[in-house]
């Protein structure tokens, strides 16, 4: 304990502290740092209480539902993660599969269209745009009949496929727009160089622009991983479900059964969370790239 | 040498070659010449005809039809829509919708913008920082556990709610079945959007007040506009243009809703929070009436094209 206390000669100066708090209350940050904070706890408190919920056994939950008891139940953790996994490891692979698409395809466009005079290119180009004013509602029942007419039903074509077709679209209008800013110079120095078209587009096109994918990738594994409808209409077999249509089956099963149900949840939410723990700065700057307004 | 040689070539036989041959080309051999481009366009293009053009076209032309599971499509005209507007379901889906969109985009473009305009003024750069990483929270909770977890908060027996009812002495209140009751549930369903901060509208609303140039605020506080007259008269005027986006987004979304009502309450109870796209739903996947759900679709769609086309050009900037 004496050697936590430090020698009276290494304290700051006792004006020091209360000088800045001083600052502080009088720059009148104070009140919003409070307004801040209180509305960060109402955003979290539902899923403190999950957190808090997970841990509990039935008895435990029906005695004080709301405060921590002990002992923690882990072993909800590991009820509720049989059910739950299977369903996370479908949804990285087709949600994964997706991204790879987007990215992929949606960059090739977006490049073509920035780089290369050719004929009709601004119609095509229209063409592409002009489904971001489709809304989904228009197409989901129809999309259905698509789908089922060509025999992907149950199948991860079902969800990949469409998945692409709908977000190469966002891709490219956002990808084509940085691929025209980018130096043309750096382009016709290649072309000078005697490098074709692909390997310039693979070489010099793709590294640069990787923070913008980046970015597009994010947004569009965010989009694939919370949706619900599309999986819900098209994959009947319990195996093959994404993440989300997994935990809404779980729930109809488990509700009531509190502690185990609230794990999953815990579960289900982690694989974004790490994700985003990984891109955060990706994701607020793609946000921030003040382009975002109409 | 191997290299540079046929590049001179190409260019001492381009500055050669005279420029009205250029122009004498014909839209044929323009495409022709193009093909390699095309050829890049087409898994692109291939996804979009199958997956989005062709289900568009067939909303449309599928309206017109009598679609049921087991039987030939009858051509019926406009039957579809006459029968919709005398549905009273769809009726009663169409005040519910357009009740949830006001709220939803009332509150979308107000709250974030508040708390976005608390924490631009924050001076320290990591407290910034460290709120707008907070108020992203909403957007990577998957947003059916946010749903499924408000449907524990109303639950009437165990729910949080109902529970910090009885706790700060609300008795009478505490009883609600929130979903369960065709009065309150409507509001139950706007009130779980709560505390209306959630998704990408304060991150967006702050990157807009960011990119405000400093000069201006420092002109303002020389004019002596500081606190709320310098919101109302310069923050906010400088962020329309991310107001309206929200705006746009809100209704869009708001319109089209179908997992919220469709996960919370299916409509119910006595079609008190049925919605458009839930009927749709419901009469496409759980009726088989894939004609009268795609009459829906298009007339939600029809809706949601002409409000955002409205918003475009009345809100539409001078310059």
């Amino acid at each position: 304990m004496a050697n936590l206390s430090p020698p009276i000669h290494e304290l700051p100066p006792a004006s020091k502290p209360s000088s800045s708090l001083q600052k502080f209350i009088s720059s009148g940050d104070w009140w919003k740092h409070l307004a801040l904070i209180i509305i960060s706890i109402l955003l979290f408190f539902p899923f403190i209480m999950t957190l808090i919920i997970s841990f509990k056994t039935i008895n435990q939950f029906s005695v004080s539902p709301f405060t921590l008891t002990f002992p923690l139940h882990f072993e909800n953790y590991r009820e509720a993660g049989e059910v739950v996994l299977p369903y996370i490891r479908n949804s990285i692979v087709v949600s994964g599969t997706a991204c790879f698409g987007v990215v992929l395809i949606g960059s090739l466009t977006a490049y073509v269209f920035a780089q290369f005079q050719f004929p009709g290119k601004e119609i095509l180009y229209y063409m592409v745009l002009i489904l971001l004013m489709v809304p989904g509602i228009l197409t989901l029942v129809p999309s259905f009949v698509v789908v089922r007419d060509l025999n992907l039903l149950d199948t991860r074509l079902a969800l990949i496929l469409p998945w692409i077709a709908g977000g190469q679209v966002f891709a490219i209008f956002i990808l084509r727009t940085f691929y025209q800013s980018m130096p043309k110079d750096l382009f016709e120095a290649a072309r000078l160089d005697g490098a074709g078209e692909l390997s310039i587009y693979l070489r010099i096109a793709v590294p640069l622009s990787q923070s913008i994918l980046g970015v597009v990738a994010i947004f569009n594994i965010l989009g694939t991983w919370n949706d619900f409808l599309w999986p819900l209409i098209t994959i009947s077999n319990e195996d093959a479900y994404p993440l989300v249509l997994g935990l809404f089956r779980f729930q109809s099963s488990y509700y009531t059964v509190w502690g185990p149900l609230m794990a999953g949840y815990v579960i289900g939410t982690i694989p974004l969370v790490i994700l985003f723990a990984f891109t955060s700065k990706l994701f607020v700057q793609g946000l921030a790239q003040g382009g975002i307004k109409l | 040498m191997a290299m540079q040689h046929p590049t001179s070539g190409n260019l001492v036989a381009s500055q050669a070659r005279p420029t009205i041959t250029i122009r004498k080309r014909s839209l044929w051999e323009r495409i022709v010449r193009a093909r390699f481009y095309y050829l890049l366009l087409v898994p692109c293009f291939t996804l979009l005809i199958v997956f989005n053009y062709y289900p568009a076209f067939l909303a449309m032309w599928g309206s017109i039809f009598t679609l049921d599971y087991g039987r030939d499509g009858e051509f019926v005209g406009l039957d579809n829509f006459r029968e919709m507007f005398r549905d009273p379901t769809f009726r009663e889906s169409i005040g519910n919708v357009v009740a949830l969109t006001l709220f939803g985009t009332i509150t979308a473009i107000t709250v974030p913008v508040i708390v976005a305009e608390w924490i631009f003024r924050l001076r320290s750069d990591r407290a910034q920082y460290f709120y707008r990483i907070i108020m992203v929270w909403p957007a990577i909770v998957p947003g059916i556990v946010t749903l499924l977890l408000w449907q524990f908060i109303y639950d009437p027996y165990d729910g949080i709610l109902n529970q910090i009812l009885a706790w700060v002495g609300l008795d009478q209140w505490a009883q609600n079945a929130w979903l369960a009751d065709p009065d309150l549930a409507l509001y139950a369903l706007m009130g779980s959007g709560f505390p209306f901060v959630g998704g990408i509208g304060v991150l967006i609303y702050l990157a807009g007040l960011q990119s405000i140039s400093t000069e201006i605020f420092d002109a303002a506080s020389l004019d002596g506009a500081s606190g709320f007259r310098r919101f109302l008269t310069i923050d906010l005027p400088l962020i329309r243009g991310q107001i309206r986006l929200i705006l746009v987004l809100s209704i869009i979304e708001g319109l089209q809703a179908i997992v919220g009502p469709l996960v919370l309450t299916r409509g119910g109870p006595v079609d008190s929070t049925m919605v458009p796209g839930l009927y749709m739903y419901e009469q496409a996947f759980s009726y088989g009436r894939l004609g009268y759900a795609s009459a829906i679709g298009v007339v939600v769609f029809i809706a949601v094209f002409s409000l955002t086309l409205l918003n475009l050009t009345v809100f539409r900037d001078k310059d």
